[in-house]
């Protein structure tokens, strides 16, 4: 492989590989702004160049391929004057207004201008302002933060596939904005967020909610579609304020979807079930665990009993209740519901060009795995039919009369379908592997507890199981003795 | 060539007050310059040995014509002095097809005014030029690129396009030799930086007039991604001399080693005669120039100071006019010849407002793509306007020169140069009149 030196450190590199790629492989940090990997390169930010040897002039590293013994300097006095003055030039006419941008913490422009610029501004001029704009229910813009990087025009056009994001007018006066002020139409338009080196692309639904540095971080997969999107849940008090993507390049590359980014919204909706409930006398009231279950264990008994789990479970949700069916249901049959129209994994597909998936639920190939079929809308002989449910399956149309017991995430329009609802964790709340369209198993982690006095489904199967020992809800030895059985 | 009129020549010379005697030589373009009939084909055919270098180009191979180009020593017209047999040298066997050849018209840089009478008066040199460069390099396609604001050069480079395909010199088969080639004129929008030959063919793709990363160049990537040569007018139009009488003698015009043939250079300012003249290249002083060739300063003023090519080269003061005016030479006292433009400030002039001007200019007509001139440049014009304004402050000066050094070199295209190089120039030779507004207030 071809050797280059970077600051003295000697390092091999893939024919091909920019300097920006290959310092990294030896930790040496070229700052940069509007280089993206996944994004073409227009070397406009200046402010990787790097002094090159045998070279008079400085070159940005993320447009100079590296080449075999090629000599570079990050850290000569030319290349960080030309750091320092970048810096400068780009707060010119940054308003600096941090202390009330929802990016500080996490922006590149305070981050190099701490790292690379001088602590001292020569500007007293005046300094240039834009009119805010009102991109669409996903984004604002402050152009007055903007440094013109146009990462987010080429997103658009190159990744999207949108044109929608164009520089009007030239020189000092740039501006980035859509075509004519219309609002954004593409399905992908948060990643503009957060592809932003400034806070001049918000999320709407993220302002002023939280500043960046109290946020947890959890790394988990999303649950939209069967492409199963790396994310990263960031929430703070068990209150989920946002989720971004995670670079996956096998899976979801840098981005995700609006849908997917969204998508948590529900687990924290008011009209979510986080109580149980049962059916009296045509009203749907709350009522304790332990009732609730006793109700619904008796509404099966002695009938031959269907299965339905969504498609939205984890892959141990899934084998537990398969156990269950087979133990406590007297072998009733289990089938999988999920999005209408796409009942096997054969049938699911692209639904665009880029990430979206035709099956809505994040574990359709993982349930086939385990060998259960799709529910086809006929509940055949059953008596009674058990719900199991995610978050985001479309629940199937059942019978009147026989659908006694639902199970997971509902909400109160749901509430007078099943006899009795028992409220399950959503996909932010547990611990999981589900298998995406590519056979991949990854993992769904807890960001948040359950909602309200919702369980994960091991618990409320250990209590329905566990007779004796339903009124110490969820105890440990209840999960513990049902998963061992199942697994 | 027998057909050029060289008795003629001699005549329109004085009367357009163009060469003086001593440095002589023969001229190519400017005894056919304000002659209204020369535009025609009828007088390129009688007067200039129209397509004559054409039908020689068709039987050379396309090769020769590369090294004849090269002998000529022909250095780009344009403002960068590339050398032209060098540039074309580039599209070779492997080169992919199609291959496109684009003109530059854009004549964008302040001062400059040379291109404009080549179209208007020589249209069909141009055409025959990019025919034989079509042929040179394989090209089809040809595109002529010209500013918005020349309005009547369109039309008139339209009619003769017209007249050449009448007769054959463009389209298909030209002169039976079975190659084809289309011309079309391209009007800009009025853009500087469609003068940048990346920016150029942005604009002739129809997208934001933006210069583009290089590498790679043109000549891998160009127009609509395919190999692509832009040259400027009067080198294009130089070709049919280049072909007829040989690489050598065309080379011999020019009076310096690595210069070839003569130069068109645009005067303007305080001079008495200011316009279009033609010398040898390389054979004549700024000093020269000014006071031979344009009948010295207007109203026998003093003069302040010379910009030598174009606004966007480094200013010249009156002692530093000595210098031949030439690419190398200029070159070696930190400035530029650029488009051959020159500029004459008389002493009556205030500098400051002179580079608050320029800067001005540079400020309005940077794209905006990268960091150091977008954000730079309107910097000096605020700080320039600022010492115009009597609010200058002693670190001024200083701060100037240090944003022109952030600014020159670093930049994804030449105008950060261009607008750097000016400052840094008039701030540090014209120190006191810039520290007069400082410290007094006003101009000096």
């Amino acid at each position: 492989m071809p050797k280059c030196t970077i600051d003295g450190r000697e390092v091999e590199f893939q024919p091909g590989q920019n300097l920006i790629e290959v310092a990294k492989k030896v930790g040496v940090e070229i700052p940069y702004f509007c280089y993206h990997p996944g994004l073409s390169i227009v070397a406009q930010c200046r402010m990787c160049t790097v002094e090159i040897e045998k070279n008079p002039k400085l070159q940005t590293a993320c447009s100079t391929p590296a080449s075999d013994g090629m000599i570079v300097h990050t850290q000569s006095e030319k290349a960080k004057k030309n750091q320092r003055s970048v810096m400068e030039f780009l707060l010119v006419n940054h308003p600096l207004d941090c202390p009330i941008c929802d990016k500080a913490g996490e922006c590149d422009l305070q981050d190099n201008s701490y790292k690379f610029g001088d602590a001292y501004m020569r500007t007293s001029e005046d300094r240039r302002t834009y009119m805010d704009l009102d991109m669409g229910p996903v984004i604002k813009k402050n152009m007055n933060r903007c440094i013109h990087c146009t990462r987010c025009i080429r997103f658009g056009a190159e990744v999207a596939g949108i044109r929608e994001m164009v520089a009007i007018q030239r020189g000092n006066n740039t501006e980035i904005t859509t075509i004519d002020g219309r609002p954004l139409e593409t399905e992908y338009a948060g990643n503009y967020s957060d592809i932003c080196p400034t806070g001049s692309l918000t999320l709407k639904d993220f302002r002023f909610k939280k500043r960046a540095w109290f946020l947890k971080k959890t790394p988990t997969i999303c649950e939209g579609c069967s492409r199963g999107c790396n994310m990263e849940i960031q929430h703070e008090g068990g209150q989920i304020y946002r989720s971004i993507p995670r670079e996956n390049m096998e899976i979801n590359q840098w981005w995700m979807c609006d849908e997917g980014r969204f998508n948590y919204r529900y687990t924290m909706e008011k009209d979510r079930i986080v109580e149980p409930r049962v059916v009296e006398a045509g009203a749907s009231k709350r009522a304790d665990w332990a009732t609730a279950v006793a109700q619904a264990r008796a509404s099966v008994r002695g009938k031959k009993a269907l299965v339905l789990i969504g498609s939205d479970l984890t892959q141990e949700e899934a084998q537990l209740i398969q156990q269950f069916a087979k133990q406590s249901l007297s072998g009733a049959d289990v089938r999988h519901f999920g999005t209408p129209g796409i009942k096997s994994a054969g049938e699911d597909a692209a639904a665009d060009k880029l990430l979206k998936r035709k099956s809505r639920t994040s574990n359709l190939h993982g349930v086939e795995k385990l060998g259960i079929g799709a529910f086809e809308g006929n509940t055949g002989a059953a008596e009674a039919v058990v719900v199991f449910r995610g978050g985001r399956a479309v629940l199937p149309e059942i019978k009147a009369g026989i659908w006694t017991v639902g199970i997971g995430v509902y909400h109160d329009s749901d509430s007078k379908k099943p006899g009795v609802i028992l409220p399950g964790a959503a996909f932010s709340e547990k611990d999981g592997t589900v298998v995406n369209f590519q056979g991949k198993e990854q993992k769904l982690r807890r960001s948040v507890l359950p909602a309200g006095k919702s369980k994960l489904i091991s618990e409320i199967l250990a209590l329905w199981t566990h007779q004796g020992v339903a009124n110490k809800a969820g105890s440990k030895a209840s999960v513990q003795a049902v998963t061992e059985g199942a697994v | 060539m027998s057909n050029l009129n060289f008795e003629q020549k001699q005549s329109a010379q004085s009367e357009s007050g163009s060469i003086g005697g001593e440095p002589g030589g023969e001229t190519l373009f400017i005894q056919h310059f304000k002659n209204d009939e020369a535009r025609f084909l009828k007088y390129y055919h009688e007067k200039m040995a129209g397509y004559t270098a054409l039908k020689k180009a068709f039987g050379m191979t396309p090769a020769a014509i590369v090294d004849e180009m090269k002998k000529s020593n022909l250095r780009g017209r344009g403002g960068a002095g590339f050398p032209t047999g060098i540039k074309w040298g580039f599209i070779n066997d492997k080169t992919p097809f199609p291959r496109y050849l684009v003109c530059n018209a854009d004549e964008s840089e302040p001062g400059t005014f040379k291109d404009r009478d080549i179209m208007r008066y020589t249209p069909h040199l141009l055409i025959e030029g990019m025919v034989i460069g079509g042929y040179a390099i394989s090209a089809n396609v040809g595109y002529i690129y010209i500013r918005g604001e020349y309005t009547r050069e369109a039309v008139l480079l339209d009619e003769a396009i017209e007249e050449a395909y009448a007769k054959g010199y463009l389209g298909k088969n030209i002169m039976g030799t079975g190659f084809d080639f289309d011309l079309t004129v391209h009007r800009g929008a009025g853009a500087y930086i469609c003068g940048e030959e990346t920016g150029l063919l942005n604009s002739l793709e129809g997208k934001r007039g933006e210069p583009r990363v290089k590498p790679p160049f043109p000549a891998q990537a160009g127009a609509f991604g395919k190999p692509t040569i832009v040259n400027n007018v009067e080198t294009l139009a130089n070709v049919p001399f280049i072909i007829n009488r040989g690489g050598e003698w065309f080379s011999k015009l020019g009076r310096l080693e690595r210069s070839g043939g003569t130069r068109l250079i645009s005067v303007s300012g305080h001079v008495n005669k200011p316009g279009v003249y033609e010398i040898p290249a390389g054979s004549m002083t700024i000093r020269q120039i000014i006071y031979d060739l344009c009948g010295g300063m207007l109203n026998n003023g003093r003069l302040k100071a010379v910009i030598p090519g174009g606004s966007s080269a480094p200013v010249l003061t009156a002692d530093e006019i000595d210098v031949i005016y030439d690419i190398d030479p200029l070159m070696k006292v930190n400035t530029m010849l650029g488009s051959a433009a020159l500029m004459v400030v008389s002493e009556d002039q205030c500098v400051v407002k002179l580079i608050h001007r320029i800067t001005k200019f540079y400020a309005h007509e940077s794209c905006g793509q990268c960091t150091p001139c977008r954000e730079g440049c309107h910097w000096m014009e605020s700080i320039i306007e600022r010492i115009l304004h009597g609010k200058g402050r002693e670190q001024d000066l200083a701060l100037l020169a240090d944003i022109s050094d952030n600014i020159g070199g670093k930049t994804l295209c030449a105008l950060g140069d261009a607008a750097a190089g000016p400052v840094a120039s008039f701030v540090k030779k014209f120190k006191p009149d810039f520290e007069a507004y400082i410290r007094g207030g006003k101009h000096a």
